[in-house]
């Protein structure tokens, strides 16, 4: 084979005045790897300037096992390099040697919000023991109708504490990212749902239930819902108003008629009639009607907040504008 | 859409911000290309109350807001700006437990980057604000000027398109403030930079063009130089400073002197 030393002057000329052409057997050899070296060399210079030959050559290469085979050995293996070295999950942070798993986990918490790392569970945790505590400690028969009273307020109020910007420090970086809305706030309500939920209701089993008194799991379905409203009504009024507005209407609505009772000249023993809070509970909470209204309240709640997803976005688009100070909005 | 001109990367037209019954901003029109773009004024005159419509953090009252060619108007949209977007609010808060590195990273995360890239980013963002060596130090360990370096790191990790710094010089000592400066100046050859400040020195510096706003509207448009000029022709008017400082002040007085016939019937 003869060769004519390409000067770079040479690359942009037709491929018709190059000495030469690739054939068929030298691509093939070239696909397979069966070339010599410096044949090899002289057809991938002849390629960069003749456009025939290296469709030719790229064709026969593709077609070709051997290389197919290396390359996708060679992507198989940085793929893994990359997966040793970057840690899927926690936004690619690096291995870390002192990241022990307890650190990590406490960091996952950290970032899932800021209620899981603060007086709240402190307040979640002392409200289990105290239940615990008064129903064998003090023989108290009151502690589950209690807890399951302040069952559904614990998690309204862990979503009050992880969004929004009264209780987020990171709230005036987040909201200027394309996650910081909906997504973050949804984030954090599973961490606060994903806490108090089994703790809750492990503990209301562990109490002494009377006759009449709803079952520990009484309160999911309920709990679950009117988070679920807190969440749609938040689209509305923000973040720490809505979950107020929800906490409080369900404690009212439950303690308001307990104690109309009571001053209707009912058992009257004690500041807070358990019989009395024990039926208004069951009213509201045990049998099947009561929980279907609740599913269904449930998925209307979440139906609505699918439509008012866009809220939580900020737009300084045109519009009306917000009455509230922007801060406070959202 | 206001324009197809895909030049200026941030473009505002009659915007319009209200706190309660005080008007923010007025009817504001602006427009910025690549560059590093200073923003001046007196406190309270609405540098803060634009650079949060634009971190589209904040709500406008009224006009419009288009950003690297997307007008916002719908999530998409949106959520495509603020991928590209950099933000150092004037007061920013932390997560006390978290390193600087955990710090940077979780806002890559909040900024939708692909977790195999984000590590890489997070390192280089606190290497151009020269914390490398303190990466894994907790963020609540730190003075003053480094926390706002960790702020600053935070804005850059996802090589922002466009950067919108709130008095990002505010507790950083004459050094790092000289460091900065050639950082902005490197930033705004890729990006739209737009920085908030009252350090006149730091325009003359750092800044490729000025803006300056006063009660809500803008009162000047120029670049450093065209600044100092004005302030060099007032020589001997009784105005103490450097030129570009008494160019600032015969601006905003100009323009004060020519808004006060109107100030009556504004909202």
């Amino acid at each position: 084979m003869t060769w004519k030393a390409e000067r770079p002057g040479d690359r942009g000329r037709d491929h018709a005045r190059q000495a030469w052409h690739v054939d068929a057997a030298m691509s093939a050899r070239y696909a397979d790897g069966s070339l010599p070296e410096p044949d090899a060399w002289s057809l991938e210079k002849h390629v960069e300037a003749c456009a025939r030959c290296a469709a030719a050559v790229s064709e026969a290469v593709r077609t070709t096992q051997g290389p197919a085979a290396v390359l996708a050995e060679v992507r198989a293996s940085v793929l893994r390099a990359i997966v040793e070295t970057e840690p899927a999950g926690a936004a690619g942070q690096h291995q870390d040697p002192s990241a022990t798993l307890p650190r990590r986990l406490a960091r996952a918490l950290w970032a899932a919000g800021p209620a899981l790392r603060g007086p709240w569970v402190i307040a979640l945790l002392l409200v289990c023991a105290a239940a615990v505590g008064l129903a064998y400690g003090a023989g108290f028969n009151g502690a589950r109708p209690v807890l399951l009273l302040l069952a559904p307020v614990l998690p309204l109020t862990g979503v009050a504490l992880s969004y929004g910007p009264h209780a987020d420090r990171l709230y005036e970086i987040s909201a200027s990212t394309p996650s910081g809305g909906l997504r973050l706030l949804l984030t954090r309500t599973a961490a606060v749902l994903g806490v108090s939920l089994p703790l809750l209701t492990t503990v209301g089993a562990v109490l002494p239930g009377p006759a009449g008194v709803p079952g520990a799991g009484a309160w999911l379905l309920p709990g679950l819902a009117l988070t679920l409203g807190a969440l749609a009504l938040s689209s509305y009024l923000g973040c720490r108003t809505a979950t107020g507005v929800v906490a409080a209407g369900w404690t009212f609505a439950v303690l308001l008629p307990v104690l109309a009772s009571r001053g209707a000249g009912g058992d009257g023993s004690g500041i807070l009639p358990m019989t009395a809070l024990a039926e208004q509970l069951a009213q509201y909470l045990s049998g099947a009607p009561a929980q279907g209204g609740w599913a269904l309240a449930g998925a209307l709640c979440a139906g609505l907040l699918a439509l008012r997803r866009h809220s939580f976005d900020i737009s300084p688009g045109t519009g009306q504008g917000s009455r509230l100070d922007p801060r406070e909005n959202l | 859409m206001i324009s197809t001109d895909t030049t200026s990367a941030v473009r505002v037209g009659g915007l319009t911000v209200r706190h309660r019954r005080t008007v923010a901003l007025d009817g504001v029109d602006l427009d910025f290309r690549p560059g590093v773009h200073g923003l001046l004024g007196p406190n309270g005159a609405g540098k803060t109350s634009l650079i949060r419509v634009l971190a589209t953090v904040a709500r406008a009252d009224g006009g419009r807001v288009e950003l690297l060619g997307h007008d916002l108007s719908g999530h998409r949209e949106l959520a495509a700006a603020r991928r590209r977007l950099g933000y150092l609010p004037q007061d920013f808060g932390y997560y006390p437990g978290f390193t600087v590195r955990e710090f940077v990273a979780y806002v890559a995360w909040l900024k939708e980057m692909p977790g195999a890239r984000a590590g890489a980013a997070v390192e280089r963002a606190v290497a151009r604000v020269g914390l490398a060596d303190r990466i894994d130090a907790k963020v609540k360990t730190l003075s003053g000027g480094m926390v706002r370096r960790v702020g600053i790191a935070q804005a850059i990790v996802n090589d922002p398109a466009v950067l919108l710094l709130d008095e990002p010089t505010a507790g950083l000592d004459p050094e790092q403030r000289v460091e900065f400066r050639s950082l902005l100046r490197e930033l705004g050859s890729q990006a739209t930079v737009i920085v908030s400040t009252h350090l006149v020195e730091d325009v003359a510096a750092a800044c490729t063009e000025v803006t300056l706003i006063e009660s809500g509207r803008v009162a000047y448009r120029g670049t450093p130089a065209s600044l100092a000029e004005l302030g060099a022709q007032a020589d001997g008017a009784g105005i103490g400073g450097n030129s570009i400082e008494r160019g600032y002040t015969i601006a905003l007085r100009a323009h004060r002197a020519g808004t006060a016939s109107t100030a009556g019937v504004r909202r």
